[in-house]
């Protein structure tokens, strides 16, 4: 699958129409969706019709939009208009269908894209893997034993596979950058509060976020300016105008970049921190850092988590507990049980936490820091060792995300291949040529430095998708 | 610390109990048992942010607990 602009290029000059690119993109998922579950429901009809439109549109000589013609995909959390909004979970088939799109699937359309389908995810969010008892597990695109990273696990394998070139997801404390990190994509997840969820399953009021997936940067940034803007009906959207990034300008020279080590070093294995010598050599990163609180974040967004989405739960767990997902049922009944008085000092140590982060960025204008301890883990593993220490998979995997998350930081996750020229060969852990990405952070709304540190990587070849 | 590292206390059993029939909840053993896991290892990532019992009583302004705003 071409990326989204070349797409949207080409149709503007005549060069293919909106319906054989949606042709092309029915028959990739036809072939081969099988084999890697990334789609829960597929829109073709409605494709049809607004891939119909944009051919009328250029017919008729009118200006396309930016994303003109370029399909796409949704997690299966944001609203579709006409299909029940599952949010990973199979108790939500039956819910009433939605009555209108998501606040940004409203903006692709009016971007010109072509919304092709909904996306498999962990239920209800809670989870790294991507593996879903009712729906199946997302296989890795790279190689099919492995998870393909979650919760937005569809939208990461979809992007990998080239099955569309860009896709939507959500990001609670890593379900953007974690499966970014597996399937090697690129993935940002704004500042929160920069982009809206109103039409979107919650999970965590007070860190959701939502983001763009795609192959290149370019395609990336192109998607975010297509989703900005402010929107009164998400509480914590902010009331700030677009803030387009447009064409991704250059890292200026005199950019600061920082390692962050401490916390970040700690909880990354080999390959994590080859990548992230890789990236820092190649932005001229040389001083290491330290977020003292990322601790204290870790644990925050953890003890937020729990409670925030034990209590959204509540009466379903009471009622149809056994039709949750056995993997986080138990996860999320003991986190309706949080006593305030931890909710309340989590968000203490959140705001100590981010008040650092500013200090930090007094001396740097950009951070490094893996997006996952490893590479993705084979499908079913209920634990994995870093530097000495077995933890729980699914809980655990997005411990080097959650503290940024947890402080709204703007991260752009690029992918890496630390043992990676092609050519297959195992590094000593076995896996191969698989991707580790790194998070690229900037201070609260400056997701343009974020975009131009991916896009200087991928000048530079080291941050790159592959296709499979 | 690791945070797989946790065992659920009696203290704690006994909370998670209580709390579960507080808030309505009716599960089998099997059921509060796994729950009661979960919840410990909630507990023991918590302990890290929350001041040592020892010391709350010296503890006169927690300071604030603002809804997080970037």
């Amino acid at each position: 699958m071409t990326g989204a602009l070349e797409i949207a290029r080409r149709i503007r000059g005549g060069e293919c129409t909106a319906a054989s690119v949606l042709e092309e993109t029915r028959a990739l998922i036809e072939t081969r969706d099988a084999a890697l579950n990334c789609f829960t429901a597929t829109t073709f009809d409605r494709a049809h019709a607004e891939a119909a439109a944009i051919d009328a549109r250029r017919a008729r000589g009118e200006s396309l939009p930016a994303l003109a013609g370029v399909t796409y995909a949704v997690k299966n959390l944001f609203d579709v208009e006409g299909l029940a909004t599952l949010a990973g979970a199979k108790m939500n088939a039956d819910a009433p269908a939605a009555l209108a799109d998501a606040c940004l699937v409203q903006r692709m359309h009016a971007a010109g894209a072509v919304l092709v389908g909904a996306l498999n995810m962990d239920e209800h969010a809670y989870g790294f893997t991507g593996e879903n008892t009712h729906y199946g597990a997302t296989r890795n695109p790279h190689d099919l034993a492995r998870v393909s990273g979650g919760s937005s696990a569809g939208s990461a394998a979809a992007v990998a596979a080239g099955l569309v070139p860009v896709t939507l997801g959500s990001d609670t404390s890593g379900s953007i950058r974690v499966p970014a990190s597996f399937c090697g994509v690129f993935g940002l997840k704004p500042t929160y509060g920069r982009l809206s969820r109103s039409g979107c399953f919650p999970f965590v009021d007070s860190l959701d976020h939502v983001g763009p997936f795609a192959n290149t940067v370019a395609d990336l940034a192109a998607t975010y300016d297509a989703l900005q803007g402010t929107d009164l009906r998400d509480h914590a959207c902010a009331q700030r105008g677009v803030e387009a990034v447009g064409h991704v300008a250059p890292l200026p020279a005199q950019t600061r970049v920082g390692i962050l080590g401490g916390w970040f070093d700690d909880w990354a294995g080999p390959a994590a921190r080859r990548a992230v010598q890789t990236a820092a050599a190649a932005l001229g990163a040389t001083q290491w850092c330290e977020l003292h609180g990322a601790a204290a974040a870790r644990a925050a967004a953890f003890v937020i988590t729990a409670a925030e989405g034990g209590a959204l739960h509540r009466n379903k767990l009471r009622a149809r507990y056994e039709e949750f997902e056995p993997a986080s049922r138990d996860r999320l009944v003991a986190g309706s049980l949080v006593p305030a008085s931890w909710l309340i000092q989590a968000q203490r140590a959140r705001r100590q936490a981010y008040l650092e982060a500013l200090e930090l960025f007094g001396r740097f204008d950009l951070l490094l820091a893996p997006s996952a301890p490893d590479y993705a883990p084979h499908l079913g593993s209920e634990t994995f060792t870093i530097n000495g220490r077995t933890v729980p998979t699914r809980a655990t995997l997005g411990i080097l995300t959650q503290p940024l998350s947890c402080i709204g930081l703007p991260v752009c996750a690029a992918p890496l291949w630390p043992d990676g020229d092609g050519s297959g060969t195992d590094d000593e852990s076995g896996a191969g040529d698989m991707p580790v990405g790194v998070q690229l952070i900037a201070a609260p709304w400056r997701e343009d430095l974020c975009l131009a540190a991916a896009a200087q990587l991928e000048r530079a070849g080291i941050a790159r998708t592959r296709l499979r | 610390m690791d945070p797989a590292d946790s065992f659920p206390t009696d203290a704690l059993r006994a909370y998670v109990r209580a709390a579960l029939d507080m808030q309505g909840y009716r599960f089998s053993e099997e059921c509060v048992a796994a729950i009661t896991l979960q919840f410990a290892r909630i507990e023991s990532i918590a302990r890290t942010i929350l001041p040592p019992a020892e010391e709350l009583n010296a503890i006169t302004d927690f300071g604030p607990a603002p809804v997080f705003r970037p």
